[in-house]
């Protein structure tokens, strides 16, 4: 255990502000990961995402309407 | 709409030119001869151009024909410019004509997929945000309240693509056509590879996967099979892509840690990327018995399966092991022929014949000859990168080989002659590949011909 630490560890004296953006960039899209999944996956969510997987067959209705060419 | 169709028109023009280019530098590279001495029409000259003009000029105007397309169909709007559009398709051709002058003549910056030099990059620059304002406007019109998947991937695309190409190609100019990268040394291969990953990334999957997710479901006349796979697809591709471009370093003097990041996410892309594929393929669920009499849907789905597979592929060759013996061989050239001739040309024809049914409001001029198309181009694509395969394979074999007391059993002028039946192979493969190119530009030229006829027909008055 000690050694997985050890692996994972970081000198935070040492870090440069590269490093310092790294570990920003490398949380922030872990934690936008997290999220997408979350909403993606969230039951509640469910209908809401799918009545929109017909939305490319619908143009035509829009086409016949006028709307574009 | 007229810009979409002279957009898809030059892409199939640039289709056909394009792989003719590199029909011809494969063939040079199998018999050497057919250089004839003349230093523009080199292997080392030629192969930017075909890179180029299939890249760039096949797939750009693929990307803005369905872009404006897309956005408009369903955004249930018009473009937000139609001049804007007219100053991209003019601008982009002019940077393809820019293209086919310089680097025969060997003006080039040496970066690879980034080769043009300094006043065209600004060019490039320019037109595509002219591309990118007005597909962001038009989607800032739309009448629709949501916004379809098609237009998110096409944006992710126009705002990394923005981003990689300027950084990419910051260079101090010290002549009209030559300049010298800003970058040096490992900097400047890592920023290389940064953008030379992510432009396969961002402009040859995500831009294509927004082909994909609108024109699958149009030509099944199925509706997604799971809208959700597809938002999760979008995000997992924007927030992982740009992590894998030093997968293409690996045993180089970069730090052996960014190289094991790259292969890292490279293999937890495949998740995304085969729920892309499978989303796309299972849209066909209740429809599969169409693919025996619809060719165009044929092209869409086989490029799915391309798609699926050499997104497999390459995360497998950027580990390590695996890439101690691919890397600097013909593999590469498969895998990324597999994913160029089977994924994105696929996807496009798919879409351009969707794209030129609808725009000219046709049917094709003949069905058969879409059928031949597609099976020409299956089959072109197969030989091309089996041989790659087999003599890469081979290659990374014989130049690790050596014998009990330490010495290489092969000398490379060996491993180089070895090669030489599979380069042969290669070249049937594009032949037969460009064969069907030539085909699709003779069936879209007649299918036009035909609908401009019809339309003529009927604007005759009638007789009293």
């Amino acid at each position: 255990m000690t050694k997985l630490f050890g692996y994972l560890g970081m000198d935070v004296a040492t870090m440069t502000t590269n490093d310092w953006l790294g570990v920003f960039f490398s949380v922030a899209v872990f934690t936008g990961m997290v999220y997408v999944y979350i909403m993606v996956f969230r039951p509640a969510n469910k209908d809401k995402f799918e009545s929109q997987s017909s939305m490319a067959l619908d143009d035509e209705d829009h086409i016949n309407a006028g709307e574009i060419k | 709409m007229d810009v979409v169709r002279w957009f898809s028109i030059m892409a199939v023009v640039y289709l056909v030119v394009g792989t003719l280019i590199g029909v011809w530098i494969a063939s040079e590279l199998a018999w050497p001869f057919l250089n004839f001495d003349i230093a523009e029409i080199t292997f080392g000259r030629l192969r930017p151009l075909h890179t180029n003009a299939v890249i760039f000029a096949f797939g750009g105007c693929t990307l803005m024909a369905t872009g404006y397309y897309m956005v408009q169909r369903t955004g249930a709007t018009r473009l937000w410019s139609n001049n804007l559009a007219w100053f991209t398709f003019w601008g982009w051709n002019l940077i393809i004509v820019l293209a086919v002058i310089t680097l025969p003549l060997g003006i080039t910056q040496s970066k690879e997929y980034a080769e043009l030099e300094w006043p065209i990059d600004i060019l490039i620059a320019i037109v595509w945000l002219a591309f990118g304002l007005n597909h962001i406007m038009t989607i800032a019109i739309r009448k629709t309240s949501h916004i379809y998947v098609s237009n998110w991937f096409t944006m992710g695309m126009i705002v990394m693509i923005t981003y990689l190409h300027v950084v990419n190609s910051l260079a101090i100019p010290v002549s009209l056509t030559k300049s010298y990268s800003v970058f040096s040394g490992v900097q400047d291969a890592m920023v290389q590879w940064w953008w030379g990953h992510n432009a396969v990334g961002f402009y040859l999957t995500a831009g294509f996967l927004g082909i994909m997710y609108y024109f699958v479901p149009k030509q099944a006349n199925r509706p997604v099979f799971s809208y959700r796979l597809s938002v999760l697809h979008f995000w997992t591709l924007m927030f992982g892509y740009v992590w894998l471009g030093a997968h293409h370093l690996q045993y180089t003097a970069l730090p052996d840690w960014t190289g094991s990041l790259g292969a890292a996410i490279s293999l937890a892309m495949i998740i995304p990327s085969w729920g892309g594929a499978m989303n796309g393929m299972m849209t066909l669920s209740g429809a599969w018995d169409r693919l025996r009499t619809d060719y165009i849907l044929r092209f869409l789905v086989v490029s799915l399966a391309f798609y699926a597979m050499s997104t497999f592929e390459g995360p497998v060759m950027s580990i390590k092991t695996v890439n101690a013996l691919s890397h600097y061989t013909d593999w590469t050239i498969g895998h990324v022929h597999s994913g160029a001739l089977g994924w994105v040309a696929m996807v496009s024809m798919g879409a351009l014949y969707h794209m030129v049914k609808k725009l000219w409001n046709t049917e094709m001029y003949s069905d058969n000859l879409v059928n031949v198309h597609f099976w020409l181009t299956t089959i072109g694509t197969v030989v091309y990168i089996v041989a790659m395969w087999v003599s890469g394979i081979m290659q990374g074999l014989m130049w690790r080989d050596y014998d009990e007391y330490g010495t290489l059993t092969y000398t490379f002028v060996e491993s180089v002659s070895a090669m030489h039946p599979y380069y042969a192979m290669r070249a049937i493969g594009g032949i037969i590949f460009n064969l069907g190119a030539w085909i699709m530009l003779y069936n879209v030229v007649m299918t036009v011909r035909q609908a401009s006829a019809a339309r003529d027909t009927n604007a005759v008055p009638a007789k009293a």
